[in-house]
């Protein structure tokens, strides 16, 4: 698969309500030895309920200036969330759906 | 599940974190050497069966960085063909910061042929083509 497949598409949760859209997919070098790196497994996905476009750096927590286009972009993505991979029950032409259980983590990195 | 507003819950992640399109596209490729090699256009992830259930199903990884027209098809929509792409496999990667540094030479990537094919046979046959410039 190439992560644009993923990148923009709707998420929905059981229930098939709409949960927003791919903004990013987070990856975690946390595999086994794959060369001088950790293979880069997927570990989730960051859904935005507003909009499917990148967050340009202002997932970081201390990511704070300039401050207009800080808050702009928040306001943007605000209710951004991270969807954990082992959260998702499927993944088909209409998108990517939530398993039931599934939970909303913080999506912010340092 | 937690309501908006409330205090998300934070995932404990047991490595380094890298968001695809945060740290890893549109990023310069570099050589062993630092020398720019293409951009990282898109990555080419481990299969996720379409349409069926992902339960116990091992988490994707990234197989390689790819190279080719994706810029285009991210702007105006669709999916570029996969054979127009030039891949570099994850394993090549030393380190990923300002830019992907490879663990390998430009020429061994295959993204790079086009460019040595004119080296080779059109550039080296001009006079003074086979040297710097003085």
């Amino acid at each position: 698969m190439i992560l644009s497949d993923l990148l923009g598409v709707p998420v929905t949760d059981p229930a098939g309500a709409p949960l927003g859209r791919v903004a990013d997919a987070r990856f975690v070098l946390d595999g086994p030895l794959d060369g001088q790196l950790a293979a880069a497994r997927l570990f989730g996905l960051l859904v935005s309920p507003h909009t499917g476009s990148s967050f340009l750096g202002y997932e970081r927590r201390t990511m704070r200036a300039p401050y207009p286009i800080a808050v702009v972009l928040r306001w943007r993505h605000r209710g951004i969330f991270l969807l954990r991979w082992e959260d998702v029950e499927r993944v088909d032409r209409d998108g990517v759906h939530a398993r039931p259980g599934w939970t909303r983590y913080d999506a912010t990195i340092d | 599940m937690t309501d908006e507003g409330e205090r998300l819950p934070r995932p404990e992640y047991r490595g380094r974190v890298l968001d695809a399109a945060l740290h890893l596209l549109d990023r310069q490729v570099q050589d062993v050497h630092g020398e720019p090699v293409q951009t990282a256009d898109d990555l080419e992830i481990g299969d996720v069966p379409v349409g069926e259930s992902l339960e116990g199903a091992e988490r994707p990884r990234i197989l390689a960085i790819l190279n080719g027209t994706a810029l285009s098809t991210r702007v105006v929509g669709g999916r570029p063909p996969s054979s127009t792409l030039e891949r570099i496999p994850w394993r090549h990667v030393a380190d990923v910061g300002t830019a992907i540094r490879l663990t390998i030479e430009a020429d061994d990537v295959d993204a790079t042929w086009r460019e040595r094919w004119v080296r080779d046979h059109i550039i080296r046959r001009i006079p003074g083509g086979r040297h710097d410039p003085e």
